[in-house]
């Protein structure tokens, strides 16, 4: 009498797997809350400076009470000699020469007066609270920062973040 | 015919469809968080008035010429070493109100409570007296001042909750000047700001740990993420009433 019987022929049962789809859909849904949909890639070339002691706009974010400006090279290298110093500007993906007061178009605070007629009814703040942010090249030169600004400076959009990466301990 | 069972649904593949949505997430997620220096840009005004003339003290320049050189004062300096002057400037006269430990920085006086309180009452007189006459327009800005006048008088408050007597402040026309050239770059530009940011930091850090016995973080952590908060928040106004960042940056011609 062998209690320690072989059990021949059989088979391990299967893992049950039917929990799978929960424990997937538990991530999936974690994931769908954490994500902040990145910002269209912009037309124009830039890598950013660091800095310390920055502060963290994701709360803006969230409130859309930031507006994205970029400041970089044109991606198309033959276009670079049409800009001033050769750097241009992308609003929401359009590629705009930086305002240089000759024939000047006020091609931002036409942008920047669009976006906050659209979004108007959602926001709490005023033109004025509503934040400009610059991602700028770290070459480009200060001069076409203060044009930008004057620009908005006109349509009383007077909230403006200049960006840089964060560094080091934060 | 006979009544036969409705067959279940297959759902082995849901694993499947929910693993492909996860993947899809998980690529396009981006946890990157967008930083940088928040500033306010003065309010254009169509016949300014002439500006006041500002003690030589009272300013501290920060000069970047095109070749991204640096000159704080009139010393050329190394770009690290911003925070020091800022330091600097906000310090040397600090801790003795009213008196010049050296006249190259801005002057530091006291201001009490009884002071402030006798000024409200002034302008809340002037604003009922307004509103009798209906001046709307003039009302409406006595009622700015009599707003700033309790926000300075509650700050005063607590300051004392922590050290009686008055509060040391910074002479009002005290600020920090952003000069750069067409040409200065970005990166420099950028780096400015960092050193403003990095002293008032360790300014408002100092002193937080002076009073509260806690660390500038902490504050700023709680009154950021708990809204209820209201002491951190009031800690924070007072933190920014002793130590205001009063920025000009100066267009290049």
């Amino acid at each position: 009498m062998s209690k320690f019987r072989k059990d021949s022929g059989k088979k391990l049962p299967g893992v049950n797997t039917s929990s799978l789809p929960d424990i997937v859909f538990m991530l999936l849904f974690f994931f769908m809350v954490a994500t902040t949909s990145k910002e269209t890639d912009p037309t124009v070339a830039l890598t950013p400076p660091a800095g310390k002691r920055t502060t963290d706009l994701t709360p803006y974010k969230q409130r859309s009470e930031v507006d994205f400006l970029y400041l970089g090279k044109p991606r198309n290298i033959a276009r670079a000699d049409d800009f001033k110093m050769g750097y241009a500007l992308s609003l929401d993906n359009v590629v705009q020469a930086t305002p240089d007061g000759l024939y000047t178009t006020n091609a931002i605070g036409r942008w920047k007066v669009d976006k906050f007629n659209e979004k108007k009814s959602r926001l709490t703040v005023p033109i004025e609270g509503v934040i400009t942010l610059i991602k700028s090249d770290k070459e480009a030169p200060t001069g076409l920062i203060f044009d930008v600004r004057d620009e908005l400076q006109k349509v009383d959009a007077l909230s403006i973040a200049y960006s840089v990466m964060e560094k080091g301990n934060k | 015919m006979a009544k036969r069972d409705i067959p279940e649904i297959n759902a082995g593949s849901m694993a499947d469809i929910a693993f492909l949505l996860l993947i899809f997430f998980l690529v396009t997620t981006t946890m990157d968080k967008d930083t940088a220096y928040l500033r306010k840009i003065p309010k254009l005004i169509e016949n300014p008035p002439k500006p006041p003339d500002i003690q030589e003290r009272d300013i501290l320049a920060i000069q970047a010429n095109r070749q991204d050189k640096l000159m704080v004062r009139g010393d050329m300096l190394d770009p690290d070493d911003i925070s020091d002057k800022i330091l600097e400037f906000y310090r040397t006269n600090e801790n003795a109100p009213g008196v010049y430990v050296d006249n190259k920085f801005p002057l530091y006086s006291m201001a009490d409570l009884s002071y402030y309180l006798a000024q409200f009452d002034g302008v809340e007189k002037e604003l009922s007296a307004l509103n009798a006459q209906g001046a709307t327009e003039m009302a409406a800005i006595k009622e700015n001042v009599l707003n700033e006048l309790q926000k300075k008088i509650d700050v005063i408050k607590l300051y004392n909750k922590y050290k009686p007597g008055g509060i040391p402040e910074i002479s009002y026309q005290a600020n920090l000047r952003i000069e750069t050239q067409q040409l200065t770059s970005y990166e420099l530009f950028t780096k400015i700001h960092s050193e403003i940011e990095e002293a008032l930091y360790e300014l408002k850090n100092e002193k937080s740990k002076e009073l509260f016995g806690v660390s500038y973080d902490v504050i700023a952590q709680k009154s950021a993420t708990d809204l209820e908060d209201r002491e951190s928040r009031e800690r924070m106004d007072l933190l920014e009433v002793l130590y205001p960042a009063r920025i000009i940056e100066v267009k290049p011609r």
